[in-house]
Formats: structure tokens, C-alpha cells, sequence
């Protein structure tokens, strides 16, 4: 039994520095639009202004923009020639951040919205009548929503880490820099190694199953 | 604190909700009654500074509404909305608002619990009481802030006959020192009890003002005298 996990590891060796750069990349731009989309959001759900349906119709649009478009947005503005170029990201795990922090922002943005509207309105109006400053207003809306925005941050990271376009495209795919699981699954793939693609498949798997435990807990510990 | 409503209109859309020509709000309790929709919620909200007037001017001692009055006046809104936290964190919440020191959080909080036996709810989850145990604990939240000026919208229209009088009381002891309480409500029994002043709305309007024994025992609106059984 011993010998077999120790030949597993030596076999499997290679794949820990993906798993763990796809956990990195994907939680950090998870993490990056979550703020930046949950505050916009909420701004948003609080204020009626002329465009607001337009830019709802737009961001809706953009939550299901193929990953690849965003890849290669991006792509264009950190090639060398690209007015990011100068910066020297293309292929460093930085630009796959950029691209899933743009590819998971309009997910957070448009979902807080549209979920949380009608009772961000309502905890608006308690906290104001009990003397509550803007900044205690936006923390109350955000902790008594925290369920749902916690739901709403799940289903974004999970649209980062199973995408492959993006940071295909501006990652390079490259061995022990740049290689996440998607594009190693693919790539595999593609040499005939189903073994591995498969073992990576069921980590992908295996990682969303687990996300989604803590959720339920927590649900239900409310 | 001294408000003066001039001229206050409010329109949704077409509709015209609130039509005030004039009306000055001084100490004491103010009791407003009126059918569903007469814009009694409204008028509050517009009064605390949650809503505005299509137009028309509030002033408070003369004054346009600024931080500082709006310190000074609390609404308890019909439709209250409770933190999904314990009771005890949902009435200290505005206390807490305000940055008040937790030594004279305990002070209001012993002041005004024992109007309502709600010692066993104080660590109960909010969302779980029952619709009364809601209104005493929303009405303790809006009372421990102590403002000059309170409005409770409906207070005790989901309480009990008992907890109604004590909420009663409640109210009374609010509006001592020279302090302004408006209360909304349906039940002309709690109007004769609690008001100095009475307020009859109706569409928007206001069809009678004055002290509770002018408008209460000699009223010349029609359905007020039909609401009053006169
Ligand atoms: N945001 C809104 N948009 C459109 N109409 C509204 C809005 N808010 C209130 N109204 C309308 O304004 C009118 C007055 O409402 P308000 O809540 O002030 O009545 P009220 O006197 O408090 O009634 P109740 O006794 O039922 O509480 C109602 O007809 C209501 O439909
Ligand atoms: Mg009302």
C-alpha cells in the first residue's frame, strides 16, 4: 500500500505545481472581482440612474462572453506591441489573473444585482432610519446578504477554474509557469495521455464537490 | 423641535399622493389616522428624510434637513427590517450606529426592556420570532435612540391587547422632555388614549387637525365621524 502512494506521488509528481497555480490564479481573480463586483454591485442595486437598464443588458451579455474573446482582449493589450506591452506579462501567470479577474467580474456584478435588488433596498432604508453612516449601510447589506453573495462568488470561481480559453491564450500553456489544470487536461488530451487528463478532471471535480460542502454547511448553519 | 410642512406634494407619476398646504408639528404625541393609502407612511418618510417631495419644503426649526437634525429624528418604518442577528444585536444596532459607549448602551437597554417581556429573546435568532416578538423588538431598537424626534409607523399593529398598552406606555415615556412623537395608526381606542394632537388624513390630504378632544369628540369630517361612530 505504502510503495503504491509513493509511486503514485513520484508518477503524479508534476501535476501538484498545476493544481496549485490553478488554485492561485482562479482564487485570486476570484477574489479580485468579488470586491470590485460586489461593491459596484451593490452600488448599483441602491441607485436608479438613466442607463442602468442598458448596462444591465450589457453586462448580461458580457456573463457569457467566451472566455476566449476575453483572452484574446487581453492578449492584444499585453503583446509587445499592445499599449500594456511594455509591462512584459503575456504568458506570466499575472495576465492569466487579468483575464479571469475580466472574465469573472460581469458574473459577480450582474448576479449581485439581481439577487440582492429588492432587499438591498429594504436594509438601505432600516439602517438609514437608525442613523447608520453609508459605509455601516454597504457592510450591513453585504453581511445580512452574505449567503447569497457567498453563492454568487462560488458560481464565479467556478467559472474561472474550469475555463481554458483565456489562459490558454495568454498564459502559453507553459510548463511550470503558465500550465494550470485546464489547459494540462487539454493538452494530454491531445498527446493521447487520458490518464492524466483524467486524474486532473476528477481533481477539478473533486475541488468543486468540496466548495460546495462548505457552502451547504454554511447554509445550513444559518 | 419645531417642523413645518408647506406646500408638500408628492407624486408617483400621475398619481398624486401627498397635497399639504400646511402643517407644524410641535411636542407632544401626534396621532394620524386614515384609510389605506391616504399617504400616511409617505408623509413620515418624507418627515424623516428617507423620501423626497416632488415639492414643497420641510423644515425643522426653520432649517432645511441636514445631518445634524437627521441625527436627531428616527422613523420606525411599517415594514421594519430585522438584521439576521440575535434580538439583542437588532435593538443596540442603531446604538451602535451612533457610536454610543456600551455603558450607556446597558442604561437604554434597561430602560425600555421591561416594557416587554423579551428577557428570553434577547439571544433568539430575529428570524425566528413571531410576527409581535418582531414589532417589540423593531419598536425597542427605534426607542433606545432616545431622538427629539420619533416616528413609529404602525407600532403595535401585530402585538396583543397587553402588549399594545404597555407599547403604550412605551410611547408616552418617549415623548417626555419635551419630545416629539408622531404615531401612526388604525385603532381610535389607542388615539384616545395616547394622543395630545390628532392628525385625520385622507388621499393624500389633511382633513382635520388639532388636539384629540377637538378632533376626536367634535369631528365635521364625514367619515371620520363614521370611523368615530358619531
Ligand atoms: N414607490 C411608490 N410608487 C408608486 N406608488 C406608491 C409608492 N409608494 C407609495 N405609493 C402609493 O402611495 C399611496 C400612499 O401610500 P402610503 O404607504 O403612504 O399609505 P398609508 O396611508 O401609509 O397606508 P396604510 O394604512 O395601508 O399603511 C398608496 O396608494 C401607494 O400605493
Ligand atoms: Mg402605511
Amino acid at each position: 500500500m505504502f510503495e503504491f502512494i509513493k509511486e503514485f506521488f513520484i508518477e503524479y509528481n508534476d501535476m501538484f505545481p498545476v493544481i496549485m497555480l490553478s488554485l492561485k490564479v482562479s482564487l485570486t481573480s476570484t477574489l479580485i472581482a468579488s470586491i470590485l463586483g460586489m461593491v459596484s454591485g451593490v452600488a448599483t442595486a441602491l441607485n436608479e440612474f438613466k442607463l442602468k437598464r442598458t448596462l444591465m443588458r450589457v453586462t448580461n451579455t458580457l456573463m457569457s462572453l467566451p472566455p476566449v474573446l476575453i483572452g484574446l482582449l487581453v492578449y492584444m493589450l499585453l503583446s509587445r506591441k499592445g499599449p500594456l506591452g511594455s509591462l512584459g506579462l503575456l504568458f506570466s501567470p499575472t495576465a492569466m489573473i487579468i483575464s479571469q479577474s475580466l472574465l469573472v467580474f460581469p458574473i459577480i456584478f450582474g448576479l449581485t444585482v439581481s439577487n440582492i435588488s429588492e432587499s438591498a433596498k429594504e436594509i438601505q432604508l432600516t439602517c438609514m432610519s437608525l442613523g447608520a453612516s453609508k459605509n455601516d449601510t454597504l457592510k450591513a447589506i453585504i453581511s445580512e446578504c452574505r449567503m447569497q453573495l457567498l453563492s454568487i462568488v462560488t458560481a464565479g470561481f467556478g467559472r474561472a477554474i474550469s475555463e481554458v480559453g483565456a489562459v490558454m491564450m495568454v498564459g502559453g500553456n507553459i510548463k511550470a509557469k503558465t500550465r494550470v489544470m485546464t489547459t494540462y487536461i487539454a493538452l494530454e488530451t491531445g498527446k493521447g495521455n487520458f490518464n492524466e487528463a483524467v486524474f486532473i478532471g476528477i481533481v477539478l471535480l473533486f475541488i468543486s464537490f468540496f466548495i460546495n460542502t462548505v457552502l451547504y454547511r454554511l447554509q445550513r448553519r444559518e | 423641535m419645531v417642523i413645518t410642512v408647506e406646500n408638500a406634494i408628492k407624486d408617483y407619476g400621475d398619481s398624486r399622493i401627498l397635497d399639504i398646504d400646511n402643517l407644524t408639528i410641535k411636542k407632544g404625541i401626534y396621532v394620524i389616522l386614515g384609510s389605506n393609502g391616504s399617504g400616511k407612511s409617505t408623509l413620515l418618510s418624507c418627515i424623516s428624510g428617507l423620501n423626497s417631495l416632488t415639492s414643497g419644503n420641510i423644515l425643522y426649526n426653520g432649517n432645511k434637513l441636514d445631518s445634524s437634525i437627521k441625527n436627531s429624528i428616527t422613523i420606525l418604518l411599517q415594514k421594519p427590517y430585522l438584521f439576521r442577528k440575535t434580538s439583542y444585536e437588532n435593538i443596540i444596532s442603531g446604538l451602535k450606529y451612533k457610536k454610543i459607549n456600551n455603558k450607556e448602551i446597558e442604561n437604554r437597554l434597561n430602560k425600555y426592556i421591561h416594557y416587554f417581556n423579551v428577557e428570553e429573546l434577547l439571544n433568539k435568532k430575529s428570524h425566528w420570532l413571531s410576527g409581535g416578538e418582531r414589532a417589540k423588538v423593531a419598536l425597542l431598537r427605534t426607542s433606545v435612540l432616545e431622538t427629539e424626534v420619533t416616528m413609529l409607523d404602525e407600532p403595535t399593529a401585530a402585538m396583543d391587547i397587553e402588549s399594545s398598552m404597555k407599547a403604550e406606555e412605551l410611547i408616552k415615556n418617549l415623548s417626555k422632555d419635551n419630545r416629539t412623537v408622531i404615531v401612526v395608526t388604525h385603532d381610535v381606542y389607542q388615539a384616545k388614549r395616547i394622543a395630545d394632537y390628532v392628525i385625520f388624513m385622507d388621499k393624500g390630504k389633511i382633513l382635520e387637525m388639532g388636539d384629540k378632544d377637538g378632533v376626536l369628540g367634535n369631528p365635521k369630517n364625514k367619515l371620520l365621524k363614521q370611523i368615530l361612530n358619531i
